[in-house]
């Protein structure tokens, strides 16, 4: 395989750099041949191949060291340990800004971006329409950049790349500027992009943009891979991370009442699943879910399964006693309720299914139990459940 | 430690580079062109009122020519050199927009405010040597053949220096006040102002060995007096600039790769 870049046990470290002793020191050691190695640790010991016609997702929370790790792919900034081996041309655009000079005019910044990325003057004037097409900034090519707004330097500084065609294109969040139409439009421009065997790397934090325009994601954490692989499976697994870490923070107001409670579940499991802890099942798989109730006076009590997404949104639950279902009486005091959903239409992400003991009087909840569950799938439905449907002429 | 694959030199980024700065610095303002024709003038008209009428100086060499003329020649590409030297040093911290977002070779960056600056002030040179046939002074434009390839020999000594100073402003921010104090000093060190003949025996071995004493000197015998001394010493100064600018771009390159960091 054609590798494009590749990083082998790449760190970062950023030196200290405030006081002027330290920068002074810092200099020191530059100028004996040493790299500063005290500072913040922005990246730990990454290692990634960028094949030719792969498209890869960065993705991970704020201040992971995703623009770190593209600002060191692109040979902006150089590691402190490691190798980043490059061999492609490189069409970068990162963070706002795009390396253009406030004071000058926006078609004098072209001229100065096109001829970094390598075009000679002949060339751009050829494209030069195109790019002005692309950006559609009307005569505000003509004012210095200062007096742009965000978005139109984003399409500026996108409309100069589509323009030279690099072999690897890395944007940053960038696309998030620039108003609907022109997401669109750069999308298109990135598909067909691929399409023509292009190579992409984006930070991005809408899964939906990633899933669309990449096969692969690596996930950052902390400033080390936490996971890399197929774009589905690891943007729902950071999606999932997300939910369970604010339903963390929310701190369930479900806490099971336990033991004390009157008619308290003795159990409750999702069949079939018992060896994964968390169970997975894939998208339109069965699930059997069992509850047993003790019931302190043996009347038969009323049992609740529900569903709820990983940060605690309700997405479905079912009652027995508004459906006129018993539970099975096992012995004295101890009843089972079974529940098949099937062919579950959740769509792939980290969930709990709940269960809920009541009075036979269906009054008062008096227990809770929570099991979480993953359902993995390749889809590019959005939402939490799919619902039935069809495409008519 | 890493060795990353050398980021290349890239012609007409370079050329956009040097038009961006002559805008910038002289063209997009009003009074930067005239300033940069005036500036010298005012300089040179102060400087020889002072010397001249006030102090009543005697230059050996100049008694045939006169003391503007020969303070004139010297005095242009001096002020290229300086000049290039002071706007070069911030050239780094100034672009920290461009070089924290685009990877490329950024010793182009004080190479560029050195060659704009030079191009500007020898726009000014030829414009003063004109001036000065006019007014009487009989220039040998002959030995332009090689008074050329000594102003460029002079650029590239001037890029050296730019290189390190701009290197070490990243990481020493005094370096933009050291500088001009510096400079002021070099001026007054270097026969400018005055001939080498005016110096004790002493001095006049020290200044053997700057660089700049060496250019105004040549400079000198070549367009007034049509004299050519370029023998040992010219090729030691060609030897010691050539060594002193290959040195100077490995410094800066040593560090260049972590400007990010300190920007």
């Amino acid at each position: 395989m054609d590798t494009l870049v590749s990083l082998e046990g790449v760190s970062k470290i950023y030196p200290r750099v405030h006081q002027p002793r330290e920068r002074m020191l810092a200099f020191i050691a530059l100028l004996l041949g040493r790299v500063p190695e005290q500072g913040a640790v922005v990246l730990n010991d990454i290692n990634l191949n960028v094949v030719r016609g792969q498209s890869l997702g960065i993705i991970g929370e704020n201040g992971a060291g995703k623009s770190t790790l593209l600002k060191l792919l692109t040979g902006i900034i150089q590691p402190t340990h490691g190798r980043v081996l490059t061999k492609a041309s490189i069409g970068a655009m990162l963070e706002l800004g795009a390396g253009f000079e406030p004071d000058f005019s926006g078609l004098d910044n072209v001229r100065m971006k096109a001829s970094l990325l390598g075009l000679s003057n002949r060339e751009l004037d050829e494209r030069l329409d195109d790019i002005l097409a692309f950006a559609d900034i009307g005569d505000y090519i003509h004012e210095p950049v200062k007096h742009y707004s965000s978005g139109m330097v984003v399409r500026l500084g996108f409309a100069v790349i589509t323009a030279c065609k690099p072999d690897l294109l890395i944007t940053d969040e960038v696309l998030s500027v620039g108003d609907e139409s022109f997401q669109k439009k750069c999308i298109r421009w990135i598909e067909q992009f691929l399409q023509q065997g292009g190579t992409l790397l984006l930070v991005s934090h809408s899964m939906y943009v990633v899933q669309k325009l990449c096969q692969k994601a690596l996930w950052i954490h902390g400033g080390t891979v936490r996971q890399y692989g197929d774009v589905f499976s690891v943007t729902q697994a950071y999606l999932a991370w997300h939910e369970r870490r604010s339903a963390r923070e929310k701190e369930s107001s479900l806490q099971a009442t336990g033991d004390a409670a009157s008619y308290r579940i003795e159990k409750f499991f999702l069949e079939g699943a018992q060896d994964d802890n968390p169970p997975i099942y894939a998208m339109g798989e069965d699930i059997n879910v069992e509850l047993q109730i003790y019931s302190p006076d043996d009347r038969p009590p009323v049992g609740v399964v529900g569903v709820v997404r990983a940060d605690g949104t309700p997405v479905y639950g079912v009652v027995s006693d508004n459906e006129g279902i018993l539970p099975v009486k096992l012995r004295a005091h101890y009843y089972r309720f079974r529940l098949r959903l099937n062919r579950i239409g959740l769509l792939p992400g980290s969930y709990s299914m709940r269960g809920h003991s009541m009075d036979p009087e269906g009054v008062r909840l008096f227990d809770s139990c929570e099991q979480v569950f993953t359902i993995t799938g390749n889809t590019k439905e959005v939402g939490y459940i799919r619902l039935p449907h069809e495409w008519l002429d | 430690m890493t060795k990353e694959k050398q980021r290349k030199f890239d012609r007409v980024f370079f050329q956009n580079l040097v038009v961006r700065q002559i805008r910038q610095n002289y063209l997009d303002n009003l009074t930067g062109f005239t300033w940069l024709i005036l500036q010298p003038l005012l300089l040179l008209g102060v400087y020889s009122f002072v010397f001249s009428t006030i102090f009543k100086a005697r230059i050996p060499e100049a008694m045939d020519i006169g003391f503007v003329p020969y303070l004139a020649i010297a005095f242009w590409p001096w002020m290229a050199f300086s000049e290039s030297i002071i706007s070069a040093s911030g050239s780094i911290t100034a672009n920290s927009a461009l070089i924290r977002k685009v990877a490329f070779a950024t010793e182009q960056i004080p190479l560029a405010t050195v060659t704009a600056t030079f191009i500007m002030n020898l726009v000014g040179y030829v414009a003063v040597l004109v001036v000065l046939q006019l007014l009487g002074t009989s220039i040998q434009w002959i030995y332009l053949f090689l008074v050329i390839p000594l102003i460029i020999f002079m650029w590239v000594f001037a890029c050296a220096i730019a290189l390190c100073a701009s290197a070490i402003q990243v990481f020493v921010r005094d370096v933009a006040q050291i500088l001009p104090p510096l400079m002021t000093f070099w001026f007054f060190t270097t026969p400018i102002l005055y001939g080498t003949a005016n110096l004790p025996e002493i001095v006049q071995t020290l200044a053997r060995w700057n660089p700049m004493a060496w250019f105004v000197t040549r400079l000198r015998e070549l367009l007034l007096f049509g004299e050519i001394n370029m023998g040992v010493g010219g090729l030691v100064m060609v030897l010691m600039i050539t060594v002193f600018s290959w040195l100077s771009l490995r410094f800066f390159q040593r560090f260049s790769g972590h400007f990010e960091d300190f920007l």
